[in-house]
């Protein structure tokens, strides 16, 4: 159910924005998709200053999901998407199963490509827990918005459940498509605006590893592994831990151009059969 | 957007050489690196990042303050700070070895052409910043006072690294050099003569000071700047910055850079605010001072 994808490495969430950010920059069309910035049912400001600190290998963070909200969004940036080859996922964002089957109602529009449903960030509504860690609030919301598109519907777990089988159980049987799996550990920092934030970067890479490999034990569905990767090797283990395509995070941040380049890559050491 | 956009296209990595480093105060280096295509486009308040190589821990590209540059030579000095982690792999970089420097990013200080005096505040390391200002101000043909606070004597920025036609003036936390006290209580004996001033600190420094500039008018009773080029700009628009007496620094943090992870984002008065791209200088009334920096 992802095979709109044009090759397995993709840009993460909040990476590349919107893509027209990023679009005279980077050559988009070599990479597999993108992910866009979390996307919420109002406009966000975001959270307080400092929102990124960096930590032992990675990378701490707390945007707060500033955005300009689904009808900005869809209004602005889903012509520009239409246009392009390279295939866009439009990252959601919510507390409630309502707020986000409302949006993904009117995400089908040309330009979207898939929708992926954030329930790994910290929740403000659950005092910075993710959705992801509870399988049953999971299941509601995968489900809602599941009867609310037709379009392909990723949803993005947190590795903070430790064991996430039961998980990526419950979450396929109210319709996921496809899991996400890895995107950042909650955590915090004194140095960090917010109470609670997000840990990404290379020092989770060996979470995100294991996550994969957990959700490839326990379902069927195509896995898209997220975290720490930022080298071709680093794509190799994800696809061997049973991931089918891989997303780029912090590594993009330092280099706009590396998705493109692993991509180029993978495609050298595995000729398309 | 896309203007910015466009204009982010022209920063692009260039190979700089390392011709010297110095560590002119304890735990603060200057490095010098040819770098001519960055010396010719650099401005004022324009910041550069490098990146750090693999193996090092340091998963962003870091950014580094530049502290002057010589277009004649071809020459960029950055700063660098050991509380800075990057300073850490920076400062193990030899002479003749290259670096990637990414830039000019960021927006530059806007001088008035009518300001003939220039006051620039800055206090502890981020008074690096400011050096540039200086220099470019000086060969345009400007006066340029510095007032620095720092701790004590031994964080004092050396005045043999300033040029001699600025006139220098040190207040320091324990009285050791200088006047004793903040640098904030020198800035009224200043603000009737300085047509413009350019201020660099922590963020409560910041703070303070924007809350001086705000009275500054009442205090001096003086007429705007600009009254006869028709109607004022709005307080705090883009185009009220270069007329404004008041642009303040903040310091740069790890992130894109490329105006895209929203890593960076400060409150501005008009609602949030990249400081990669539309910053790191603000004119002051763009920033809201209540919230942290």
């Amino acid at each position: 159910m992802i095979d709109f994808l044009l090759n397995p490495v993709m840009a993460a969430a909040g990476c590349f924005g919107y893509g027209v950010e990023a679009e005279g920059q980077v050559d988009l069309s070599r990479l597999g998709a993108i992910v866009t910035r979390g996307t919420t049912l109002q406009p966000r400001s975001g959270a307080p200053a400092p929102r990124m600190v960096e930590a032992p290998s990675g990378l701490l963070h707390a945007i707060g999901h500033q955005n300009p909200g689904i009808a900005q969004v869809l209004e602005r940036f889903a012509p520009r998407w239409a246009t392009w080859t390279v295939p866009v996922i439009l990252n959601l964002a919510a507390s409630s199963a309502e707020d986000f089957a409302s949006m993904a109602g009117r995400a089908d529009v040309p330009g979207v490509a898939a929708l992926e449903i954030d329930l790994a960030s910290p929740d403000l509504a659950r005092r910075g827990r993710p959705i992801s860690l509870d399988p049953a609030a999971a299941a509601r919301v995968t489900a809602a918005v599941r009867q609310a598109t037709d379009l392909p519907v990723i949803v993005k777990l947190s590795p903070a459940a430790g064991d996430v089988r039961a998980l990526t159980r419950a979450v396929v049987e109210a319709g996921a498509n496809a899991l996400t799996c890895g995107g950042g550990m909650p955590a915090s920092g004194a140095t960090l605006g917010s109470s609670t934030g997000t840990l990404s970067g290379p020092a989770i890479r060996p979470i995100a590893i294991r996550m994969v490999e957990q959700a490839h034990d326990a379902v069927s569905v195509p896995i898209i592994g997220c975290g720490g990767v930022a080298t071709v090797a680093d794509v190799l283990a994800m696809l061997a831990a049973g991931a089918a395509a891989v997303q780029i995070g912090t590594a993009l941040l330092a280099d706009p151009t590396l998705a493109g380049r692993l991509a180029d890559e993978l495609r050298l050491l595995r000729p398309p059969v | 957007m896309s203007a910015r956009l466009q204009a982010s296209r022209a920063s692009r990595p260039s190979d700089a050489e390392l011709i010297s480093a110095r560590e002119f105060l304890p735990g603060q280096w200057l490095q010098t690196y040819r770098a001519p295509s960055l010396a010719a486009s650099l401005r004022p308040g324009q910041y550069l990042q490098v990146d750090a190589p693999i193996g090092w821990g340091v998963p962003m590209r870091r950014p580094v303050t530049v502290h002057s540059v010589d277009r004649g030579r071809g020459e960029v000095s950055v700063h660098l700070d050991s509380a800075d982690p990057a300073t850490t792999w920076l400062s193990t970089v030899r002479p003749s070895e290259n670096v990637a420097l990414l830039g000019p990013l960021g927006r530059p200080v806007r001088v008035d052409p009518r300001s003939h005096q220039l006051l620039l505040i800055a206090e502890g390391p981020a008074v690096a910043g400011l050096r540039f200002i200086a220099d470019e101000a000086l060969t345009a043909g400007r006066r340029v006072t510095l007032l620095l606070g720092a701790h004590g004597a031994a964080e004092v920025y050396p005045s043999s690294l300033l040029p001699d036609e600025v006139e220098y003036v040190v207040a320091t936390d324990d009285g050791s050099v200088g006047h004793v006290g903040s640098v904030v209580d020198l800035v009224t004996r200043y603000e009737a003569w300085a047509d413009q001033a350019f201020a660099a600190g922590p963020p409560a420094m910041l703070a303070t000071l924007a809350r001086l500039a705000a009275g500054r008018e009442k205090r001096l009773g003086v007429a705007r700047l600009g009254r006869r080029g028709g109607r004022a700009p709005a307080r705090g628009s883009q185009r009220a910055r270069p007329r404004s007496w008041l642009q303040v620094l903040l310091p740069q943090r790890v992130g894109c850079a490329l105006g895209v992870c929203l890593g960076c984002v400060v409150m501005g008065s008009d609602g949030p605010t990249r400081v990669c791209r539309e910053g790191p200088v603000y004119e002051v009334d763009e920033l809201t001072w209540d919230d942290p920096t």
